[in-house]
């Protein structure tokens, strides 16, 4: 098999917003830093995010402090939050954002020429600084620029297939140059894991097409922790129509601005669940208030509610909504005279792999930051928490790993385990007999999509949870692309990625089922009352290969559950 | 039933093709689909090898750009109809790695090359003070996905990575106009060509975005260098001097149109309606016959023309070169006129055939006296195609009758359709003649390289440019080639010297066709 070996001191895996901020960071340490995406740079999924990022600068409303911003994400997480972990981030989220400005973001101002800051779902205060709502690619784009100006060597369109731990200790991973089919191997001191999240493992989502979980494949093959997979954030606003427009996400901005729910009958349904916030309550609690009133039959005609934004000033919905206007002008309505319609979409991991409070793992070497990670944003992520986590995160990954690289050496690979890797890639395109990719996919998505959703219940966990051990045992090893083409081939991306989607769908499902009561966003029909849930489940590839699970105490370090 | 879209994407493994080929697919349509949904549609039930690059499916990634029928688009927000034949290909001027998907080293590459990120001498206080009004503009050019959609369709970087493109451009306008950024971005813009763009719009049509980088980047970045002192090149300088002098561009050769028309008023019996003739300069000086022509057609039309005897250049070449003192002086002077003489004679329709000046007068001079002293000009600029389509109306033209026995093609001005939205009505004009032959050139939209001061400035360039241009011209096959502005007529008949093809402006085939039919 052959492949060749590209050495570096520090390899980011992931250039969304988290990768790229930890790049920078690695390169500021005077080493030499190499960061990898499946896509284009700049193309990552953080550019699709909209809404805005949280940090409590006070600009708006003095008031706002890192303690508020605090209570809120404990409390917005449902207490299941590691709060040494949410500590860190209300504290260096502000210099976080000043760095972005120093690198040249352009937010929105303030009458006085400071971070204008709009109010989101279940903040004390007003606290999400913004770019109308392109803020994700606001960030994106500062980012593709401040990488541009360091010396870290991007390798865009790589595929990171597996880490590669030597003694314990990370040593680099494998990977397939997707452009020409190549095999590679990084050699790295150390590794930042930064692959995002998995939305894509449900057929309805607001993700990217790279969001499938490759991250948590990994570093579960790997041996790590991971942490919370059962918490999966719904956003209650998702596009329903067109239907290849579906799942896309309508940005909580609009509710944030006075977007209004309406059901079929035009009555402003939130009164009847959450009448003190109304539509700014969390996003669970929105997304079952959409289902409630669908499934008792006063939804909108293509099974969601409406929200609408026409009875405010259509300037300042050209100004600070124009991404939304643009969107839905694509779908034939005008948002500033018409209601959209809406309805939920899978959106947001709060789990993943667990990290410490420099960001690392459990395997000497390995970091991880951004949405691949999990327990910051405990049972349900604020909206803007996440866009603060990939840079205060992405920061202290950056950091750690370059202390880190700094101390060590390079360590010896097994080309054992290369070869055999790479035979197992290799393997998707000369089987005779097979599965295709993409039928394996769609079963896998419809699966989740059905069974772990937003109301779940014991048994069509346990159906989902049989059914991918199943897909593990039979359909994975059978993978078969079509054409057997290594340059370019989607085809073949998506056999890579699919072991990575089945690894992920399992952890989140099995872990559904350990967790009996309701919490956060795992929210169950049959929940057991008595059961309140303060703990987080950790999952764990065994010695024997079989996924074990565990349920661990809570980090608390001031908040105590009530 | 169902409807099916025929597909055909131009497919290519260099690893094993020789050359690219197309391939067909049929694609069975849906409500709202779009070109993303036509690839995956393909890549799910025919292919999963199909290569091409998406993400988000909304337009924010910037990764899926492809040609759709020849213009690139980004894939995910074009909207495919039903009955249109498809064909997709990977974007222009990047190498393919395969199928649709483009190298993209070459844009990388080039977009290092600026320095493109804020530059700072000194190290920020916190929090910085900015306002908003200092990043209104920065904030509408820095809507940029980096689909290089704009790359593929430059006519100028077609020819030339001297000119780094619209994309590239509009980020070096992106830094000038940062408060923060140290760098002298106006230097660059000199160093990188941004006196190369021919301002043909069509990076503004492809935009996703909807970016105005000639107006928004590349015109902006001329004002601040001719603000700086930079010197403009002597062919463009030759021109605005002229303006300036003598309130035309060019210089006396014959006897202009206006000093030969023995008056103002050209009225007819029973008008259907009134319209001022602005003439601008190359009709006036070089194109007598065509402006005589011109104000005949109208007249048969039943419609008093006016023809103000004093009159001004748009300025044109002064806003598109970055001269604003003499741009603005003119826009000023201009309005004076016509308002003038719409008060004496009572008409509120003013009518251009030169799709430069109807350009610059609807979109420099409007907002900018607008912007100046609170109301815009009081009168209504159409072109004069529009003005007899939409304004007269097709039914109520009275028809040519003279036959023209030619097959005959279109070049669509830049400034006339992107320029001013007027795309179909000149061929419409154009089909009235009797026996004329349409035939439709799939590139009649692209840019002759005689605009935004290249021609004046940059013979050898614009004369490039103008190759491209004739060899899709010559592909039709048609015997003659027409068009609706002066300026394009001149760079057209220039590059088809020495050829069969025959160049016409559309209102002097249209007079010659009354006259023909009089006979
Ligand atoms: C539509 C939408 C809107 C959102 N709006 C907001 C908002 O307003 N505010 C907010 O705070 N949050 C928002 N979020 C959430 C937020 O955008 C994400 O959590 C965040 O951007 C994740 O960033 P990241 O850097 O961790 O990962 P991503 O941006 O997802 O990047 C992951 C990177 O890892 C790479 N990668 C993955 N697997 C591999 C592999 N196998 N090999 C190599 N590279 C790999 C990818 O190529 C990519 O570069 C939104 C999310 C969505 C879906
Ligand atoms: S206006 Fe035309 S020439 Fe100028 S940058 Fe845009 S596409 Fe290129
Ligand atoms: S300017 Fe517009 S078309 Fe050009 S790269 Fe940017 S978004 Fe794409
Ligand atoms: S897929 Fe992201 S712009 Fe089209």
């Amino acid at each position: 098999m052959d492949y060749k070996t590209i050495m570096c001191d520090i390899l980011v895996v992931g250039a969304g917003g988290a990768g790229c901020r930890a790049a920078i960071e690695g390169a500021n340490h005077n080493l030499d830093v190499i960061m990898l995406s499946k896509e284009l740079l700049g193309k990552a999924h953080t550019s699709m995010a909209e809404g805005g990022l949280n940090v409590s600068l006070g600009n708006v409303d003095p008031d706002d402090n890192p303690e508020t911003h605090f209570k809120d994400t404990i409390t917005g997480g449902n207490y299941l939050n590691n709060q040494k972990l949410a500590e860190i981030l209300v504290e260096d989220a502000a210099q976080r954002i000043f760095d972005l400005e120093d690198m040249g973001a352009v937010f929105d101002r303030t009458p006085e020429g400071k971070i204008a800051q709009r109010p989101f779902g279940k903040q004390s205060w007003r606290r999400t600084a913004y770019a109308s709502d392109r803020t994700g690619s606001e960030i994106m784009v500062t980012l593709v620029e401040a990488i541009r100006k360091t010396s870290v060597r991007v390798f865009d369109e790589v595929f990171a297939t597996k880490l590669l731990v030597t003694d314990g200790k990370i040593s680099g991973v494998c990977a397939v140059d997707l452009k020409y089919g190549d095999y590679l191997v990084f050699r790295a001191k150390s590794v930042v894991m930064a692959t995002g999240g998995a939305g894509r493992i449900f057929s309805v989502t607001s993700n990217a097409q790279l969001d499938v979980g490759d991250g948590y494949g990994m570093a579960y093959e790997a041996g790590c922790d991971l942490i919370d997979m059962e918490m999966i954030q719904f956003h209650p606003t998702g596009m329903v129509k067109p239907e290849s427009a579906k799942g896309r996400l309508v940005t909580e901005a609009v509710r944030g601005e006075g977007g209004i729910l309406l059901n079929n009958k035009g009555e402003r349904f939130m009164h009847r669940y959450y009448p003190e916030v109304m539509e700014l309550a969390g996003r669970d609690q929105v997304a079952r208030s959409i289902m409630t009133e669908v499934l008792e039959g006063r939804g909108s005609p293509d099974g969601g509610a409406y929200l609408s934004i026409a009875h405010l000033p259509k300037s300042i919905v050209e100004f600070r909504l124009e991404s939304m206007i643009e969107q839905f002008e694509d779908a034939g309505i005008d948002i500033r005279e018409e209601p959209m319609q809406v309805s939920p979409t899978a959106h947001h991991f709060m789990g993943g792999i667990k990290t410490d409070e420099d960001a690392g793992t459990i395997i000497s070497g390995l970091f991880a930051s951004g949405e691949c990670t999990g327990g910051l944003h405990g049972g349900n992520r604020l909206g803007g928490n996440a866009l603060a986590d990939t840079q205060v995160y992405g920061a202290i990954s950056g950091e750690s790993a370059a202390k880190y690289a700094k101390s060590v050496s390079h360590l010896g690979v097994d080309k054992k385990t290369i070869t055999k890797e790479f035979e197992r890639l290799e393997a998707m395109l000369n089987r005779k007999d097979g599965i295709s990719p993409a039928d394996a996919r769609g079963e896998l998505t419809e699966l989740m999509w059905e069974k772990v959703q937003i109301f779940r219940k014991e048994e069509d966990m346990q159906f989902a949870v049989d059914e991918l051990r199943r897909i593990e045992k039979d359909v994975v090893p059978n993978i078969k692309v079509d054409v057997p083409v290594k340059r370019f081939n989607p085809g073949w991306h998506q056999a890579m990625e699919f072991v990575h989607m089945v690894t992920t769908a399992r952890m989140v499902a099995e872990a559904a089922v350990m967790r009996k009561g309701s919490r956060g966003a795992h929210y169950r029909v049959d929940a057991d009352p008595n059961e309140k849930g303060y703990y987080n489940i950790v999952i764990k590839k065994g010695k024997d290969g079989k996924m074990e699970m565990k349920k661990e105490d809570l980090v608390i370090t001031k908040i105590t559950p009530p | 039933m169902t409807k099916t879209i025929k597909t055909s994407v131009l497919r290519y493994n260099p690893d094993s093709d020789d050359q690219p080929y197309l391939q067909d697919f049929d694609v069975e349509y849906e409500p709202g689909m779009t070109v993303l949904d036509v690839l995956l549609y393909i890549q799910d039930k025919f292919d999963s090898s199909l290569a091409f690059r998406w993400e988000c499916r909304g337009g924010q990634c910037g990764s899926c750009a492809v040609r759709v029928n020849k213009i690139a688009r980004i894939a995910c927000r074009t909207k495919v109809e039903p009955d249109e034949d498809l064909i997709l290909e990977p974007l222009e001027k990047m190498p393919v790695i395969k199928d649709l998907v483009n190298d993209m080293s070459q844009t990388i590459h080039r977009m290092r090359r600026i320095r493109p990120y804020v530059a700072r001498d000194t190290k920020p206080v916190h929090p910085e003070i900015i306002h908003a009004d200092q990043i209104e503009k920065l904030r509408e050019i820095r809507k940029c996905i980096e689909c290089s959609a704009c790359l593929s369709n430059c006519p100028i970087v077609h020819e030339t990575w001297d000119y780094p493109g619209p994309m590239i451009i509009r980020q070096i306008a992106r830094l000038e106009l940062d408060p923060r950024d140290v760098e002298d971005r106006i230097a660059m813009a000199m160093n990188e060509a941004v006196y190369f763009c021919t301002t043909c719009k069509m990076c503004e049509d492809i935009c996703p975005k909807s970016i105005k980088i000639p107006a928004l980047a590349v015109e902006l970045l001329r004002a601040k260098a001719v603000e700086a002192g930079y010197p403009l090149d002597p062919g463009q300088k030759a021109f605005l001097d002229e303006v300036n002098k003598t309130g035309r561009a060019v210089t006396v050769k014959d006897t202009p149109l206006l000093e030969g028309l023995d008056k103002e008023e050209f009225l007819v019996d029973n008008p259907r309606g009134r319209v001022g003739f602005f003439t601008g300069c190359l009709i006036d000086y070089r194109m007598q016959s065509t402006g005589k022509a011109l104000i005949e057609v109208l007249n048969r039309n039943h419609i008093d023309v006016i023809v103000p005897k004093e009159q001004w250049c748009c300025a044109s070449p002064a806003f598109r070169t970055g001269d604003l003192k003499t741009a603005h002086d003119s826009a000023r002077r201009v309005t004076e006129i016509f308002e003038k003489a719409s008060e004496k004679y009572n008409f509120d329709t003013v009518v251009v055939a030169c799709a430069g000046c109807g350009k610059t007068l609807r979109e420099d001079h409007y907002p900018f006296i607008e912007e100046e002293r609170g109301t815009p000009p009081n009168y209504k600029v159409y072109d004069m195609a529009e003005y007899m389509l939409d304004k007269i109306g097709k039914e109520n033209i009275v028809p040519p009758k003279g036959e023209i026995n030619l097959k005959i093609t279109y070049h669509e001005p830049c400034h006339l359709g992107r320029g001013q939205g007027v795309y179909e009505e000149p061929i419409e004009l154009l089909k009235l003649i009797p026996g004329v032959e349409y035939i439709e050139d799939q590139y009649k939209n692209r840019c002759c390289g005689a605009g935004g001061g290249v021609r004046a400035g940059y013979r050898d360039l614009s004369q490039q440019i103008a190759n491209s241009r004739k060899a899709q011209i010559e592909e039709t096959g048609a015997d003659m080639v027409t068009t609706e502005c002066p300026f394009c007529t001149i760079q057209l008949n220039d590059m088809m010297k020495g050829t069969e093809m025959k160049v016409r402006y559309i209102p002097d085939l249209l007079a010659e066709s009354y006259k023909k039919g009089d006979e």
